[in-house]
């Protein structure tokens, strides 16, 4: 039988009898039924095989069966919310994350503390040693300048008008260790420092030999104005591996200085006078005579002293230890073998060092931010992600 | 009435009394799924206690995109499955003596048990999940992971084969 004499399947006829045809369909084969007896039967006899079927009954689930499921559920339940209450405490994640940042904060302590510290006893030390600052207030400010006030001729100079300093007497000097590898072009760079500066090379000591590691050591004079320009010239010469300047304010000695001197003239005058203008016995005028010399000789003494003071405050004195950045080179003439392994040896030996510290100082210099900036990112992405995850639902 | 899966979401959000509901409509078609496919009615309650309990344990993996009672008759073939594994492995499936049900009738019901005993098995699952189950094509389809023009075939033979059985017993019956 054909499908156009039998329009109905008799597959179509089960999912009829079970429900499982959509409206149209079921009122095609429910239509067909009618007039054809066969698939009528068909049905029918599935209808009478369906019935048989339930005719096989079992009992309902027992009781017991019912109380273990749900003392089974209670269980889960409570073991559930426990979970739940300590859930934040057991999850490895948040151990990680505790640990992390952890880590992180000990780290950045490790680093900023030490830092603060120094950058604070650098403050202090440069305001101890370089009262640059402080020189300039009290320029402005020359009323505030230190009097002498324990002089021994304080009674003395109290009427004597002493001609006071500009500003304060500061005498700075500087040291600065530098090692350099153009060993030459760096003696030849100190010597044009001191000259545009103005100022002189007051002592120079080269030591060594060309080819080893040589040291030069050197006393420059420069004037006060020029020293910050000549120390960032000389900084330039190499690696700095030390520098340390001070500074020291001479004003009340000057001042002191100043006045005794002035006194002093005073009193080389008024013996002066005493011997030109009266007439005594001679050893009265030997006496005299000899107290002038005395103190002239003070008076060229102290006006040394000036001389030199002033040449100090006028010019700093900045030391320079140099050293030259040597290298071991192989010569060209007799590469034997033997040498070449060793040299080979020892420059594998530095490329390994270099890269461990190289690798160290990598970890050192960004591992903190890494780290810190992980502590922060990831626990925000995981929470992003969760609130993602949910939302999708 | 709340359906099935929102009360499985209930009681995944921690209401105990969703799962209570779930239960008590379940607890009998799992435990005759199994009574009317294993001969000991004590092994077929345990197993549908299991199913329950695995449903229990894996409420937090549940996602309400799949029918809570394909869920649940997925589960419980898998059991059954599992079980005549275990069985076949202990012989136990031809040395155990048919335990009868203790409400079927015995003229009728032991005929479709026997019956039913002798149909293939792929035939008689689909058969079963439809008579007792009352599970759709689709919903059969998908416990038992066939297509669902597979399901068509397997149910209509089963059908068919399922009268010529009862027939030939019938016919027996008569004779003796």
């Amino acid at each position: 039988m054909t499908h156009r004499e039998h329009p109905i399947w008799e597959e179509e006829l089960m999912p009829y009898f079970d429900g499982q045809l959509d409206g149209a369909k079921a009122s095609e084969v429910a239509n067909h039924l009618e007039t054809c007896e066969d698939c009528a039967a068909a049905v029918a006899d599935a209808n009478g095989l369906s019935q048989q079927m339930t005719e096989w009954k079992v009992e309902d689930s027992s009781q017991s069966m019912r109380e273990r499921v749900l003392t089974e559920m209670r269980l889960q339940d409570r073991s559930k919310r426990s979970r739940q209450r300590w859930a934040w405490w057991t999850k490895p994640r948040v151990w990680t994350y505790g640990l992390t940042g952890a880590v992180a904060a000990l780290v950045l302590l490790t680093v900023s503390v030490p830092s603060l510290l120094r950058s604070r006893e650098v403050q202090t030390s440069a305001s101890l040693n370089m009262p640059l600052t402080g020189v300039v207030a009290i320029q402005d400010e020359p009323s505030e300048i230190p009097r002498p006030v324990s002089a021994p001729t304080r009674a003395a100079r109290a009427e004597i008008q002493i001609e006071a300093p500009s500003g304060p007497m500061i005498i700075r000097s500087a040291r600065l260790t530098i090692l350099t590898k153009d060993f030459d072009g760096s003696r030849a760079r100190i010597e044009a420092i001191a000259r545009e500066s103005q100022g002189y090379l007051d002592q120079l000591t080269a030591q060594g030999e060309v080819g080893s590691g040589r040291t030069l050591s050197a006393t420059l004079r420069l004037p006060s104005g020029a020293t910050e320009t000549a120390l960032v010239e000389l900084r330039k010469l190499g690696k700095v591996r030390q520098e340390s300047q001070n500074s020291s304010d001479v004003t009340s000695q000057y001042v002191d200085l100043q006045a005794r001197l002035t006194n002093a003239r005073n009193t080389e005058q008024r013996l002066t006078d005493l011997l030109r203008e009266r007439t005594g016995k001679l050893p009265e005028v030997v006496e005299v005579e000899r107290e002038i010399s005395r103190v002239r000789e003070e008076i060229e003494r102290m006006q040394a002293q000036q001389k030199d003071m002033n040449n100090k405050v006028q010019f700093a004195t900045i030391q320079v230890s140099m050293s030259e950045e040597y290298r071991a080179e192989i010569e060209p003439s007799s590469p034997s073998a033997g040498t070449r392994l060793r040299n080979a040896l020892i420059d594998g030996y530095h490329s390994a060092v270099e890269s461990v510290l190289n690798a160290a100082l990598l970890v050192l210099l960004y591992g903190p931010v890494l780290l810190l900036w992980s502590a922060v990112l990831i626990p925000v992405i995981l929470l992003a992600r969760r609130i993602y995850r949910v939302r999708l639902g | 009435m709340k359906s099935d899966e929102q009360l499985m979401l209930e009681f995944q959000a921690g209401t105990v009394g969703a799962f209570e509901e779930l239960f008590e409509r379940y607890r009998n078609p799992i435990y005759g799924f199994f009574r009317r496919r294993l001969n000991n009615a004590a092994r077929a309650e345990e197993l549908a206690q299991e199913t329950f309990v695995i449903i229990l344990r894996g409420v937090e993996q549940y996602e309400p995109q799949a029918k809570f009672r394909t869920y649940i008759y997925a589960i419980a073939i898998k059991q059954l499955w599992s079980e005549r594994r275990k069985e076949i492995r202990a012989d136990k499936f031809a040395a155990e003596p048919q335990e009868a049900s203790r409400e079927s009738d015995p003229s009728t019901a032991l005929w479709i048990r026997v019956a039913l005993a002798q149909l293939d098995v792929g035939h008689r699952e689909v058969l079963m999940l439809r008579e007792y189950e009352q599970l759709s094509y689709d919903e059969i389809a998908e416990v038992l992971a066939v297509p669902i023009n597979t399901v068509r075939s397997r149910l209509s033979r089963a059908r068919t084969e399922l009268k010529a059985l009862l027939e030939s017993q019938s016919a027996r019956g008569i004779s003796r």
